[in-house]
């Protein structure tokens, strides 16, 4: 385990991530871990806008998972006290990017795939226009906002967002990734 | 109508609604866990001053990041308040921002784009005095 962790820890610092979590996710852990990249970064002199693009597309992402997340403890929607995913925050080709992954059930993936195919055609006008236009849109009470927050980190993106649905060992689940370029 | 005191955290902005100035300030970062609970106090504030359309009301906003969920409701408070001031009503929003903080700028514009009779002011933080 000590010998892995190293390795672990290379291999980190060879794809230059940030930081790397995986596990039971919360508010509070979010404010603190995407908190502390805000201030990294800030720290090494980013400029105060792709600080906040990162630490928004963050938040967005974290905030979906703690909301969607297919996989919890203990596994029941209603009772659920932690639901899991994986976010990463890394420098790749001179820019920042945020993935996350979380588990999903396969009835939600169709919309999910369409919705982000969808965002992956507008450019920056049409996507602030779509954006207005669901803002002010009467809130639809099963979505709990992630067709927003999607659409928020579409706009903060300098690239189409990348997404991809993998098999898992449960076939009522598969697991998605998401990953921003800012 | 009582006066609000809500503290910031982290996660949400400070709230002062004065009942005697029908003034309410919100200021700081707004990504809290849930916001419909957050954020139900402050509607309230503003369901029961919407209903005295003699009385001028002030909105002041330096709001330094929101996050998707806050900034739907932050339009649907400005609708309730540009409803109330196509009937009538007086209201004034002042959305502050740092010079420094690009995306609070343009996040003040687009709710301006989306004004239609209320008095919406875009000041930088030093405009005030402040």
């Amino acid at each position: 385990m000590i010998k892995d962790l190293s390795q672990f820890r290379e291999k980190l610092k060879q794809e230059h991530i940030y930081i790397n979590f995986a596990g039971p996710l919360s508010q509070s852990l979010m404010e603190d871990v995407v908190g502390i990249v805000r201030r990294r970064m800030t720290l090494e002199g980013e400029n105060t806008a792709t600080v906040m693009n990162v630490f928004a597309i963050a938040v967005e992402q974290v905030q979906n998972m703690i909301h969607y997340s297919a996989e919890m403890i203990p596994d029941d929607e209603k009772n659920a006290e932690f639901r899991f995913g994986l976010l990463v925050v890394g420098r790749e080709d001179e820019r920042y990017v945020v993935c996350s992954g979380n588990l999903i059930r396969q009835p939600e993936i169709a919309a999910l795939r369409e919705r982000l195919t969808k965002l992956g055609d507008m450019n920056k006008d049409s996507l602030k226009q779509y954006y207005k236009e669901q803002r002010k849109k009467t809130p639809d009470l099963k979505a709990k906002g992630a067709g927003l927050g999607l659409i928020e980190i579409a706009r903060k993106s300098s690239r189409p967002l990348e997404f991809d649905f993998q098999p898992v060992d449960d076939d009522s689940r598969s697991f998605f990734s998401l990953k921003a370029i800012i | 109508m009582e006066n609000l005191y809500i503290a910031a955290t982290i996660s949400s902005p400070e709230v002062r609604f004065d009942a005697a100035q029908q003034s309410l300030e919100m200021t700081g970062e707004s990504y809290p866990e849930n916001t419909a609970e957050f954020y139900l106090p402050i509607i309230r504030v503003l369901q029961e001053a919407v209903r005295e359309p003699d009385l001028p009301f002030t909105l002041s906003l330096e709001i330094i990041y929101a996050n998707s969920s806050s900034s739907k409701v932050l339009m649907d408070m400005l609708d309730m308040l540009d409803e109330a001031a196509a009937e009538g009503k007086t209201v004034n929003v002042n959305w502050y921002y740092n010079a420094d903080n690009e995306n609070a700028k343009e996040v003040g514009e687009e709710f301006q784009e989306d004004i239609e009779s209320l008095s919406f002011h875009l000041l930088t933080k030093e405009s005030d005095g402040s």
